[in-house]
């Protein structure tokens, strides 16, 4: 019933930042101040320290700010792994919405309250949603999860993000060209979140489209009971896919067996349908009786077929062994720009073969075991490096690249998952490198 | 369009309001005398007085009868006697604003040009109904706990969350989001801060301190 108090207001949504903001730089000076006095302090702690300040502050703005924080979270590439894991924790943190608003918000969209649609309706939420809360309902007998939107989200979307700009670039120390695309997607794509019946008609069509894979699964969507502001498919009975990851008793079999469903998922939505689900969030999967359900599309991303074969023409071997034909390659992807120097060039050129080779390397194995843990955090201390590199940092072009930040993502998180699940998984690459390999 | 001046068989009282409502409507100006209003519907000054006092009253009658039908309306639903006073009151507000939607013109006419504090005679009817509504809802929130009980402060509670409801029929006025979203977005956000308020030391605190520089209010 008690409910933590949402920033109002355009000043005190200013002021949760700023505070936020006072916080990190205070922690910078005490993390100085004790390097000063000759103190040994780990850049790590600091950043868990400020981690902590800068989640609590988005969580509170909800919203824009909300799906930021996740999106950078799932990039790590961007982001220090302690930020990254704050902010990982973004979807089961926001504040709820009142029950009495959620009514309003049925009779604004349906005519009828929730207690007249269904036989049952849980007055609180049972879990939050980046920009919305999912309750659960019953109807005859059959249970449902019902997401409501809050009001307003999309006109509050561009203020949040505006004051989150210089906020983000200052205590994340990130710069205005890196975090630019970021925003200007997160801004795109929110706006399309919020219109519940595209989520409606993408998750009953990506579904449909995906059902055939073996330990796949996807609750059904009911439209009468959806609108642009709630969406409404079944209650899935079901362990957080983390949970599942974490628990001690879940066997290396059943860990395999997930992590080869999740594998086949990602694989045929990127390498076939060219549409895949760009959320690989842990709370977005659900393990119940040794199947994944799929339980979130909300964040969609299509790509075209010309990019696509761009972007994955890494995955060649041939590219990786000639820098030619990498360098090539990755002018087509418009990573170099023509005013950076040879020298630059030549370095972002190796800097690119070791990710190319690293990223790509569960591809290439046949198989490959998630549970080595240099893998994972060789992918991490890749971003720490790249973040660092003055070569990269300068380069004109490479950050504008608002697909690859959906593949990334996609192929970051998916990473994330598998390796929190610590899976052995069947791999191959897309058929048409198959045939260009042979 | 309003259920409560438009019945079955309308009463000479109902058929009084509605052709007022209606004139106001129309050109956005009361009637200026009884007696052309008493011919439009053809009944006599005694009929009218028997009725109303005044014109004023007609005026007040309408919009006491318009927060009647909501409280009415909220009250009687299934989930009420559950509520917390906290969700009475989004209960209440939103329903106040999605029937006001079936009077908006009127609304923005009277409530546009309308200082916060200012009390005109026609909504002295619409402020007695609402402070009943409020009373019971912060003595519900005084049984519940969310409220805490300050001794006659209490008694000042109802005229702050009439203040309170003014301020967001103000918003609603300027809001020109889509469906006015952004009035229920405030709505919630307020009256969270206000049961925050109310529940917390800070009012007391501010009381003490008023008493403290203004040592003659003390008894």
């Amino acid at each position: 019933m008690d409910q933590e108090s949402i920033p109002s207001t355009k000043l005190s949504r200013i002021a949760a930042l700023t505070g936020a903001g006072a916080k990190v730089s205070v922690n910078y000076l005490k993390h100085y101040g004790k390097r000063a006095l000759g103190g040994k302090v780990d850049s790590e702690s600091l950043h868990e320290r400020n981690a902590g300040a800068v989640y609590k502050t988005f969580s509170e703005l909800k919203g824009g700010p909300l799906k930021l924080a996740q999106m950078l979270s799932i990039d790590k590439n961007l982001l220090p792994p302690a930020y990254a894991k704050e902010f990982a924790q973004a979807q089961y943190s926001a504040p709820p919405l009142s029950y009495p608003l959620v009514v309003r918000t049925f009779r604004r969209e349906f005519g009828k309250s929730p207690t007249e649609i269904f036989d049952t309706f849980t007055q609180n939420a049972v879990h939050g949603a980046s920009i919305g809360q999912v309750h659960r309902a019953t109807l005859g007998g059959r249970a449902f999860a019902v997401k409501v939107q809050y009001p307003g989200v999309a006109e509050s979307l561009k203020s949040d993000l505006n004051f989150i700009k210089p906020v983000a670039l200052q205590i994340l120390g990130l710069k205005e060209s890196q975090i630019a695309p970021y925003i200007a997607e997160v801004e795109k794509r929110l706006l399309e979140e919020t219109d519940y019946t595209m989520e409606l008609e993408r998750s009953i069509d990506l579904s449909r489209r995906s059902g055939h894979l073996p330990n796949v699964r996807f609750p059904i969507y009911y439209p009468d009971f959806s609108s642009p502001r709630i969406l409404t498919l079944d209650w899935i009975d079901g362990v957080p896919l983390d949970q599942f990851a974490d628990s001690p008793t879940t066997s290396q079999a059943d860990r395999d067996r997930m992590g080869q469903a999740l594998w086949d998922f990602y694989d045929y939505q990127i390498h076939t349908l060219h549409v895949f689900h760009a959320d690989p969030h842990p709370g977005n999967f659900l393990i119940k009786d040794g199947q994944l359900w799929v339980i979130d599309f909300g964040c969609t991303k299509q790509i075209d077929a010309a990019y696509y074969r761009k972007h994955f023409r890494f995955l060649d071997s041939e590219v990786l062994s000639d820098r030619a034909l990498l360098e090539e390659c990755l002018c087509d992807i418009g990573i170099f720009h023509e005013s950076d120097s040879a020298e630059s060039r030549k370095n972002v050129l190796e800097i690119c073969a070791v990710s190319i080779e690293l990223l790509g390397r569960p591809f290439r194995n046949g198989s490959f075991d998630f549970g080595d843990e240099s893998f994972i955090q060789g992918i991490y201390q890749l971003g720490e490096d790249n973040l660092h590199s003055r070569d990269l940092r300068t380069m004109k072009g490479a950050s504008g690249d608002v697909d690859g930040i959906y593949t990334n993502r996609a192929y970051f998180g998916l990473y994330s998952l598998l390796a929190r699940l610590r899976c052995r998984v069947e791999t191959r690459l897309p058929e048409w490198l198959q045939t260009a390999a042979a | 369009m309003d259920s409560s001046t438009t019945t079955e068989a309308p009463s000479v009282k109902q058929r009084i309001v509605h052709a007022y409502i209606d004139r106001l409507r129309e050109h956005g100006q009361p009637p200026l005398a009884v007696y052309p209003l008493c011919k439009s519907i053809g009944i006599s000054e005694k009929d009218f007085f028997q009725e109303f006092p005044n014109l004023d009253a007609v005026e007040s009658a309408f919009w006491r009868d318009q927060v009647a039908h909501v409280i009415a309306a909220v009250e009687s639903s299934g989930e009420w006697e559950g509520f917390a006073a906290k969700q009475r009151a989004l209960t209440f507000f939103f329903a106040w604003f999605e029937h006001a939607l079936e009077i908006r013109s009127l609304v923005i006419l009277r409530f546009g040009d309308l200082g916060t504090f200012e009390k005109p005679v026609w909504l002295r009817g619409f402020r007695d109904t609402f402070r009943e509504f409020a009373k019971r809802t912060v003595a519900h929130g005084i049984s519940t706990g969310e409220i805490a009980e300050r001794g006659r402060l209490t008694a000042f509670y109802p005229d702050a969350i009439f203040t309170a409801f003014r301020n967001l029929v103000e918003f609603n006025i300027q809001d020109n989001s889509r469906g006015f979203e952004r009035t229920d977005a405030y709505i919630e956000k307020s009256v969270q801060l206000a049961f925050e308020l109310i529940r917390s030391q800070a009012i007391d605190s501010a009381f003490d301190l008023a008493r403290f520089l203004a040592p003659q209010v003390k008894r």
